[in-house]
């Protein structure tokens, strides 16, 4: 470790905006994975695959059309609320016939994934692409002059979406009737049937509503790291789920704070470790064993039915 | 066309389209023999975990693992192969038990998560140590020098260890720990509350699995000669498990179709298709299109894979509740002792329940429940819906862990004890929504009983010693004793999961009967059953006291309630409300109002 950058408060705080701005991204990634695993006990493998195709719809707009960057972010999240919800027809919905085995709608979401990303693969190649500078100023701004920390429009935009888009999930969960309806799903679906309330709607507008969350992710991951490629999916997937599971599957809040913690650690251990790019892939599955091995149930999560 | 010869001559026809096949393209180019025959171990790799329930993607990392070292101990070392294969092996045993012990005692999605990472780690590790495994760039195995020996022995020492692994997994499939994992596979909560030990039984799957992918990747790396950490993606791990998923992971064999289906078809699709559609024979994505599309169809349209239409070895005969159960008005009974008459302990109770309570994320569902059970008496538990009567008996039987207070047991605490350990101890439950292991037949559900009084060991059960026959025989022997003192003889080998729901719930009592337990938990027995059922259901009971059982019942029919319990519980809200006999319960106003009245 190197001693003297400990010491230096320009890079350290240039580690922290990074790290949010990095842990801002997982966090919209993980919000909508969450919230369909709070609603119907679905881990939906295929969220990351999803997250990709968004990045790549929003790259046709942008780069393919020359359109500006909200008809990109708009393009991006109906082509994910889109990709979501066939998702849940095709590879959802007819296992939901006798109650749910988990185990199969992983499977299911695996083998969906898998489609996905090999025809993107065959539509797009493995060449890296990139959303055009024009559509938003790549040029950072200084704090505390030009040796000072650098702050990209980008990496503002993403750190507002999350933090937008975290409250605006928590009140449309808590505060709307659909949101009642959800949470009414995701206590208890049979009973919810019975109280009259149309199951298969409610859960074709959760995943809807995940899937636009997945498209507003892939813009951002466009614009953060300007790395568009059909396995880019792969990269998030496992941090995805570290993020979840350490802020407590299904909470909201907690995806926020787990994708804050997971950035944070990743650019830290980047800046401050010896070898820490090599491993910083790996940062997520030692989270991820680690917190299962303490507290399985999550930072904010509640310690109900964990144990096998 | 389900009562002609088609159904019985189609999965042959399978097995033998896809074994001729494979060998076709094993004989054409021989070559591919290798392949078929690593796939085919990858294919058990995730059978091991699949028919425990567990969902595992750890394959492609295993792989790795067993192909670097064993290459590495190979050709740096100098080792041959018969030592550098168990040596990589071993290696794998000891990954799999550092990353499963965290994950195996939690919820079965778990190990899914955790695997997932797994295969990409270990992928970094080989970057990370380019000196030992050639980096990003790879590694030739054809410069070292045990290399050509080694590649002419592989084909048959693949296929021995092959072969051994099918005579393991066939005769672990006629064995009490097959059947332990049967019961996992259908109703891990009913296999653990039957006294196996699921966490157990799923660490040794899973480590089981991880060394046979090991193997699988240290012959691939000999094999092919050459290592690149690209052949260990984590599609490759898809692949594995489609293999299973496809094949189906009920019984040993169906993952091996499943292998030779997928390796086969994308071969066999390029040749045939790409001649004519140009497009196809250049489509790389073609194998993991195929991949996907079989996991999604077979998982929405084939839950079971392609042996779940193979005919079983128990064919039912009947379609559901077509066979009724005993007609005549006969009390069934049970023959063997019972507990007997109350063990002189003084004045230790059996069971003594104090201030329980559980909270489930801020709603109490149990708050300080306090009980003293004297043998021999049958107590009923009673109360509305979501009094906590189901939770009071899940925490009792060690499903879940109260948030205070304190459950004992002949004066042992066992609040928070495995279930499995419980059930051991004595005390033996049934499930208001049914949980039999639907596929097995009446007969192996109480046999399963007995799992943990059958004294084999792996061993055994791998040489097939007399002792272990004689043990299986004598379990079923008894089991079939006790299915006809309860009138259930004729439905002995019916799958359990097509019995009318009275025969289930009778099925049910007789499964948690072969415990041998001194206390029985009854969650709403007499659900589903007529009024005829009932009154014999009731009779029954009193005469299971009669034998020296406990009964703890939990009910909302008030007649056999009523009629047979000697002492009463009412539960509202989670707190005991009214205690007392049949009687003074009916008189209690607080009851009246919050029970009776609304019914």
């Amino acid at each position: 470790m190197d001693l003297s950058l400990l010491a230096d408060p320009v890079f350290l705080a240039q580690n922290i905006v990074d790290g949010v701005s990095r842990g801002a991204l997982y966090a919209v990634y993980a919000l909508g994975f969450t919230l369909i695993f709070g609603v119907l006990d679905i881990i939906n493998l295929a969220h990351a695959a999803t997250f990709m195709w968004c990045a790549f719809a929003g790259w046709i707009v942008m780069s393919q059309l020359g359109l500006p960057l909200p008809a990109g972010l708009a393009v991006s999240m109906l082509a994910g609320a889109g990709v979501a919800a066939l998702l849940e027809l095709l590879a959802f919905r007819p296992l939901r016939r006798e109650g749910s085995d988990r185990l199969s709608s992983m499977i299911s979401s695996i083998g969906a994934s898998l489609i996905m990303v090999s025809i993107a693969e065959a539509v797009f190649g493995v060449n890296t692409r990139r959303f055009p500078d024009s559509v938003l100023d790549p040029r950072p701004f200084f704090l505390g002059g030009s040796a000072g920390v650098r702050v990209s429009r980008a990496q503002i935009l993403t750190i507002a979406a999350a933090f937008l888009l975290t409250l605006a999930l928590g009140l449309f969960i808590r505060r709307t009737r659909m949101g009642k309806a959800i949470r009414a799903i995701a206590a208890d679906q049979s009973a919810s049937r019975l109280l009259g309330i149309d199951v298969d709607a409610v859960v074709i507008v959760t995943f809807l509503v995940a899937g636009a969350l997945a498209g507003a992710a892939g813009i951002l991951v466009g614009l953060l790291t300007n790395n568009i490629v059909p396995g880019m999916g792969a990269q998030i997937e496992l941090r995805g789920l570290a993020v979840v599971i350490l802020g407590g599957m299904g909470s909201i809040e907690g995806a926020a704070l787990g994708g804050l913690i997971l950035g944070l650690v990743e650019t830290f251990a980047i800046a401050y470790l010896p070898g820490g790019s090599d491993i910083k892939d790996a940062i997520a599955f030692l989270i991820l064993l680690l917190i299962l091995l303490v507290r399985p149930y999550g930072i904010l999560g509640h310690r109900t039915s964990d144990r096998a | 066309m389900r009562r002609s010869d088609l159904p019985r001559i189609l999965p042959w026809a399978v097995v033998l389209a896809i074994v001729g096949g494979d060998a076709a393209l094993c004989a054409r180019s021989p070559g591919d023999l290798d392949r078929f025959l690593i796939n085919a171990i990858l294919a058990l790799s995730a059978f091991a975990t699949l028919h425990a329930r567990m969902l595992s993607l750890a394959s492609a990392g295993f792989m790795a693992i067993g192909a670097y070292t064993s290459a590495i101990l190979a050709v740096k070392v100098g080792l041959p192969v018969a030592l550098s294969v168990p040596c990589a092996l071993l290696l794998c045993g000891i990954v799999a038990l550092v990353i499963g012990l965290p994950v195996l005692r939690l919820s079965d999605v778990y190990l899914a998560i955790c695997t997932l990472g797994f295969g990409e780690v270990v992928r970094i590790l080989i970057v990370l140590l380019p000196g030992l495994t050639g980096g990003p760039t790879g590694a030739n195995l054809s410069t070292g020098f045990p290399y050509d020996a080694m590649r002419k022995t592989s084909p048959a020492m693949i296929a021995l260890f092959l072969g051994l692994l099918i005579y393991l997994f066939w005769s672990l499939s006629r064995s009490k720990t097959g059947r332990a994992f049967r019961a996992i596979r259908e109703r891990p909560e009913a296999a653990s509350t039957m006294g196996i030990d699921v966490v157990a039984h799923r660490s040794m799957a899973f480590l089981l699995s991880a060394i046979i992918a090991g193997a699988a990747g240290a012959f691939y790396a000999h094999s092919v000669g050459s290592l690149d950490n690209g052949d260990f993606r984590f599609t490759r791990a898809v692949d594995v498990l489609s293999y299973a998923v496809v094949g189906g992971a009920g019984q040993w064999f169906g993952p091996l179709l499943g292998a030779g289906l997928l390796t086969a078809l994308p071969i066999l699709l390029r040749d045939s298709l790409g001649a004519s559609i140009g497009f196809l024979r250049d489509f790389a994505q073609l194998p993991n299109i195929l991949t996907g599309l079989a996991l999604l169809l077979v998982v929405v349209f084939l839950p079971g894979g392609l042996v779940q239409s193979f005919p079983r070895r128990t064919m039912p005969h009947a379609g559901r509740g077509a066979r009724p159960g005993t007609q005549s008005g006969d009390v069934p009974s049970v023959e063997h002792a019972g507990p007997g008459a109350p063990s002189a302990r003084g004045e230790t109770p059996l069971l003594a329940v104090r201030d329980l309570s559980r909270v489930f994320g801020g709603v109490e569902a149990l708050r300080d429940v306090s009980l003293r059970l004297e043998e021999g008496r049958i107590y009923g538990l009673i109360g509305p819906n979501g009094a906590g009567k189901t939770t009071f008996i899940n925490l009792v039987s060690g499903l879940d862990s109260p948030s205070s207070g304190r459950i004992i047991w002949q004066g042992r605490e066992i609040q928070g004890r495995p279930p499995h350990r419980i059930a051991r101890a004595g005390l033996a439950r049934t499930y208001q929504s049914m949980r039999l292991f639907a596929e097995m037949s009446v007969l192996e559900n109480v046999i399963v009983g007995h799992h943990a009084r059958i004294r084999t060991n792996v061993l055994t059960t791998w040489l097939r010693l007399p002792r272990e026959r004689a043990e299986e025989a004598a379990a079923r022997e008894e089991a079939s004793r006790l299915l006809a003192h309860l009138g259930l003889s004729e439905l002995a080998d019916l799958a359990a999961g097509t019995l009318a729901y009275g025969d289930q719930r009778r099925v049910e009592i007789a499964r948690a009967l072969a415990l041998r337990p001194r206390l029985l938990l009854l969650d709403e027995p007499a659900a589903g059953m007529n009024e005829v059922e009932t009154e014999r259901l009731g009779r029954f009971l009193i005469d299971l006291k009669g034998k020296g059982y406990t009964l703890i019942v939990v009910e909302h029919h008030m007649d056999l309630i009523m009629g047979v319990c000697d002492q009463i519980v009412v539960l509202n809200f989670g707190r005991t409300i009214a205690e007392g006999t049949p009687a003074e319960v009916a008189g209690n106003e607080r009851v009246r109002e919050a029970y009776l009245g609304r019914d």
